[in-house]
């Protein structure tokens, strides 16, 4: 079987000159909560609608749980769940009236589950979703999705609306029903606290390149923030070093791996370590863009 | 699922115009009591208001059945779901098909049962002698003709009133300009439910119909290339 719930070769979209996806090799572990990162306009909308069919690469391929996108999207889309960035849906009918129009589609939906999470996310079941509150709204395709019983969950900015305890709401079902029934899900966001709370895996990605795919814990192990005191160190970065701030005598660099290595060989420079200290989720991604940008 | 979806898009034009198509021989024929009205024009006037409602019908379903999911930003949730987009077209098509046959029916056998009433033979009227099948089958093939080329418009130009002002301009403007080609050029441009050159009618109207299903796979093929 293979392990990979969402895998892609050389990934590419182009709309014009525009380079919107500009060839990318995601890896998505099966069972794995993966965190897509990336600002607004980044590539990550693009790069799901790839991988639902919606829209055709210029190049490359996608494989969607063990599937090639171009050839079996139906069986794709029969176990995988959709949560898309734009929340609309048909304005005059009930979350009731959505729950009856997309059970029919899945072999798998379950009706348990749409009373369990209508309960759990509170949402008005008998009201015109036209008249919904946007974080409502957000909630009906979340409802949607969990109760069809995918494989995988692809969701686009899933909190986008949402109050802070239904996003704590939605974090918790996600991080427990979700890998309870081994489900991998697959979200792209740019709340950082978000992400790093429940995702296991991340990618971020900026300008349609993904800068950086990894589990998160080792990103967070290896990701340095190195101060040292001294005249004429290194101020290049390369692939070790992400970023490098110097001011007066001090520098201050970003390290992506062997943090200890890298001070040893500054401290030989006749240099100063005066501080090694981890990075945040949030340090990382914006040191990625800034390096990219 | 979709079909329901159709269904309950539809429904309150169908149900408004299958109690016109009910109601309108019954109503008329009652107006005209103890005149010799239904017995001599019954026969005519049927066949104009069968004409009119079932052109109504076309139209109005053209526009309103089809798949509005561009205009309402929903396509990216019904083309993630596990169905081929053609199966959303065609579904969409088959319910207005379904509802639009219903109300020829539904007209077609309460103008028969009023006509009925007044007389042995139903469609034999007494000024203009009897009427004959195509007189009935014209106008079906020509509101099947316009309901696929609105319903494909609607499609097309994402929106109904658009594909409906789009499918009426065609509807008008053709003959239009078949006369025009008639008068400078002395040549016939078909256009339905008219024979096609020599050919015998039913044969014509088999080939309006297939047109009128080539509108709709139009449609299908644009939807299937459309990026979301």
């Amino acid at each position: 079987m293979n392990e990979t719930a969402i895998g892609t070769e050389a990934l590419t979209k182009t709309y014009s000159s525009i380079h919107a996806v500009g060839g990318i090799n995601l890896n998505v572990p099966r069972g794995a909560i993966y965190g897509f990162l990336g600002r607004n306009g980044a590539g990550k909308t693009t790069t799901i609608k790839m991988l639902l069919g919606l829209t055709r690469p210029t190049a490359g391929a996608a494989h969607v749980l063990g599937m090639d996108v171009s050839i079996e999207r139906m069986a794709i889309l029969q176990r995988t769940g959709f949560v898309s960035e734009k929340k609309d849906l048909y304005p005059s009918l009930t979350p009731s009236e959505l729950v009856r129009f997309s059970r029919g589609f899945y072999p798998t939906w379950s009706d348990s589950a749409v009373e369990k999470y209508a309960r759990i996310l509170e949402i008005p079941m008998k009201q015109r979703f036209e008249k919904l509150s946007n974080g409502n709204q957000t909630k009906v395709w979340l409802l949607l999705a969990l109760s069809q019983g995918a494989d995988l969950l692809i969701l686009d900015e899933p909190t986008t609306a949402l109050d802070p305890v239904s996003v704590d709401q939605l974090l918790h079902v996600l991080a427990e029903d979700g890998l309870d029934r081994g489900c991998t899900i697959f979200f792209s966001s740019h709340q950082l606290e978000e992400v790093e709370r429940v995702a296991e895996y991340v990618g971020v990605i900026e300008n349609g390149k993904l800068l950086l795919e990894s589990r998160l814990d080792d990103i967070k192990s290896e990701f340095r923030l190195i101060t040292a005191a001294g005249n004429s160190l290194p101020a290049q970065t390369s692939s070790q070093v992400l970023s490098v701030v110097v001011e007066g005598n001090f520098y201050r660099y970003v390290i992506t791996k062997d943090a200890d290595g890298f001070a040893a060989g500054l401290s030989q420079n006749g240099a100063a370590i005066t501080n090694i200290a981890p990075l945040s989720l949030r340090e990382i991604f914006l040191q990625l863009v800034r390096k990219e940008q | 699922m979709y079909f329901w979806k159709c269904w309950r898009d539809t429904r309150s034009f169908f149900v408004v115009f299958l109690i016109i198509a009910a109601i309108v021989m019954p109503v008329a024929a009652m107006v005209c009591l103890g005149t010799h009205l239904v017995a001599d024009f019954g026969t005519s006037a049927f066949s104009a208001t069968f004409g009119l409602i079932i052109m109504a019908v076309a139209l109005g379903l053209g526009a309103i059945g089809a798949i509005h999911e561009f205009a309402e930003n929903t396509a990216h949730f019904l083309f993630t779901k596990p169905r081929s987009r053609s199966y959303f077209v065609w579904a969409g098509w088959a319910v207005g098909f379904a509802e639009l046959l219903a109300v020829a029916t539904v007209n077609f056998v309460a103008g028969w049962l009023t006509l009925s009433r007044y007389s042995k033979n139903p469609f034999h009227s007494a000024l203009f002698g009897p009427m004959p099948a195509h007189t009935l089958l014209d106008p079906l093939i020509f509101c099947l003709w316009a309901y696929c080329l609105t319903y494909s418009l609607t499609i097309l130009l994402h929106n109904g009133l658009k594909g409906l002002g789009a499918s009426l301009g065609i509807l008008f403007g053709f003959p239009l300009f078949a006369v025009a080609i008639r008068w400078r050029w002395h040549i016939d441009l078909p256009f339905p439910p008219n024979s096609i050159g020599s050919l015998p009618l039913a044969i014509s109207s088999i080939i309006w119909i297939l047109v009128a299903m080539l509108f709709v796979l139009a449609a299908q093929l644009v939807v299937e290339r459309t990026e979301i």
